[in-house]
């Protein structure tokens, strides 16, 4: 009975402390919930730049092995730059500080709900550059002295007012050395580029277990410079430059995701889009395109309908002015590219 | 009997103290946060080596780092489609040593052409240090049939073999936040 008595007021006092603990707890009203923050994670690099290269002599190695030539000899790229810096770097010989994505408008990590861009019931994690914006408040996404209200581009030119900007230059300079074969040079450069509007998206497909993804490439420069000079005379006219060059490359989307494996046999990489389709398609005339006049028929005309006309499934390229060793070639562009579907195996080459 | 009953009073009074103990917890509010001065931050030297003198595991594939028919590296694989193949990142090896990488709060209210007023919030800013150096460092970039080299009728194209070695630039601050 004593016994009976010590775990009755041990009981109590726990009952207590559970009691006062509780009494701390409150729930969460729809409106309090509404008020939290941190959906995302916003990313904004600060006064940044970025340079490694091949250089012997400063005991410095960074190169590219493991490649063979059809021939089989051993190919051996030396990268002399790689650099990110900002706009004005002169092909990377002035390396001053960039700012990369805007505090109002950064470079972001998120994981959004697949119902607002039509996968529903699915999580999406997003990778994205700063969006665009309204045409007041943005700048040209090309022009180096570009001012507010001149474009949709979110990212800033460098000026005498914010003299990092947002746009940087980047450039990749390498050396091939093939066999004994002299070694040939090849060069990227970019100035002052921009990626706004650009993003990955990646979610799991349940149908196909698969990881799916969406990914949308925006690159503007004034100048892509391709070139074949030597490391101390980047400046030289044996190069192909692309003035104005502006990529909008749309791979995959919700009803056509992009997959990305490797095949289970050959180990050999595989790009993958699914060709378009719709569960009514089959109320639709294939010959004429026009519904069979029935409602899912109607719903996959709709479906079709903007498939086509919609410019946010498009690839698009545009040359400014072409200008290969200094004659001109002039303007070209690419527009309104769609693809229907996509099947890429790599395999090895090697016997 | 006597010492237990000592032990379950002794067991009560803790709970009861603790229950004052939680009583005493009051919540702060924004003025007197504000008066809380903080740690400067963390400043961070350091050196991360991955397999530098090779792995454990000895087998058909992973060896000694002397041995030339024997990867020493460590080894990431990876599967985006179930019965798929494997990206993997293969002999992973070499070291990293960097000096000044930081760590603190900042808050920004002014500057960044005009977007600090704007923004008039606290980041977590992560310092690079200005320089970084690379001893030896190299990885494999390449695909496999299956997820381990030792598999049976394993196959695996190797793409691109990067080494790196002495100091490269990498200086600049990473501002991290919460994004509405």
């Amino acid at each position: 009975m004593y016994r009976h008595i010590q775990n009755i007021v041990l009981i109590f006092a726990l009952l207590i402390g559970a009691l006062s603990a509780s009494a701390e707890m409150t729930s969460l009203s729809d409106n309090d919930l509404s008020e939290v923050d941190g959906a995302g994670i916003g990313l904004v690099m600060d006064d940044f730049v970025f340079s490694a290269g091949n250089n012997p002599s400063e005991d410095k190695i960074f190169k590219i092995t493991g490649i063979k030539s059809l021939e089989g000899d051993d190919v051996v790229i030396n990268v002399n730059q790689l650099y990110v810096a900002r706009s004005g770097s002169n092909y990377g010989t002035n390396l001053e500080g960039v700012n990369l994505g805007r505090l109002t408008n950064p470079y972001e990590i998120d994981l959004i709900d697949g119902d607002d861009i039509g996968l529903n019931g699915e999580a999406v994690l997003q990778l994205s550059a700063p969006t665009k914006v309204d045409q007041a408040q943005g700048y040209d996404c090309l022009n180096v002295n570009a001012v507010q209200g001149s474009g949709t581009c979110s990212s800033r030119p460098s000026s005498t007012a914010w003299i990092n900007g947002e746009r940087p230059d980047m450039g990749l300079e390498l050396e091939l050395n093939v066999g004994t074969e002299a070694p040939k040079n090849l060069n990227f450069n970019v100035k002052s580029a921009v990626f706004d509007g650009s993003y990955l998206r990646l979610w799991g497909d349940e149908n196909e277990n698969k990881m799916a993804a969406e990914f949308r490439l925006n690159f503007y420069t004034p100048e892509l410079e391709i070139s074949t000079c030597s490391q101390s005379n980047q400046g030289c006219s044996s190069a192909i430059k692309m003035q104005d060059f502006q990529l909008e490359l749309a791979l995959g989307n919700t009803f056509q995701p992009l997959y990305i494996g490797v095949d289970n046999v050959s180990g050999g990489l595989t790009l993958e889009i699914a060709k378009i389709t719709h569960e009514y398609i089959n109320n639709i005339d294939l010959a004429t395109g026009v519904s069979d006049g029935s409602a899912q028929g109607d719903q996959a005309y709709v479906f079709f309908d903007d498939f086509y006309t919609n410019d946010a499934y498009r690839s698009n390229v545009q040359i400014g002015n072409l200008d290969i060793g200094g004659t001109s070639l002039g303007s070209s562009k690419v527009e309104g590219i769609l693809i229907q579907y996509l099947d890429v195996k790599f395999r090895d080459l090697a016997p | 009997m006597r010492k237990f009953l000592i032990q379950k009073v002794v067991l009560m009074v803790s709970l009861l103290c603790s229950y004052t103990v939680m009583a005493e917890l009051e919540s702060i509010d924004d003025k007197e946060l504000s008066s809380v001065t903080g740690q400067a931050g963390v400043y961070l030297t350091g050196e991360v080596s991955i397999n530098e003198e090779g792995g454990p595991l000895e087998n058909s594939y992973f060896g000694s780092c002397s041995d030339a028919s024997k990867k020493c590296g460590a080894r990431l694989s990876f599967q985006t489609q179930q019965n798929g193949g494997w990206f993997v990142l293969d002999n992973i090896k070499g070291s990293i040593s960097f000096e000044g990488l930081t760590f603190e709060v900042r808050n920004i209210s002014s500057g960044f052409g005009g977007d600090g007023a704007l923004f008039n919030r606290d980041v977590m800013e992560i310092g690079l240090p200005e320089s970084i150096r690379m001893n030896d460092f190299q990885y494999t970039l390449a695909t496999g049939s299956s997820s381990r080299p030792t598999d049976g009728a394993y196959k695996q194209v190797d793409l691109m073999t990067v080494e790196m070695s002495g100091d490269l630039t990498l200086q600049g601050n990473l501002l991290v936040f919460p994004t509405p």
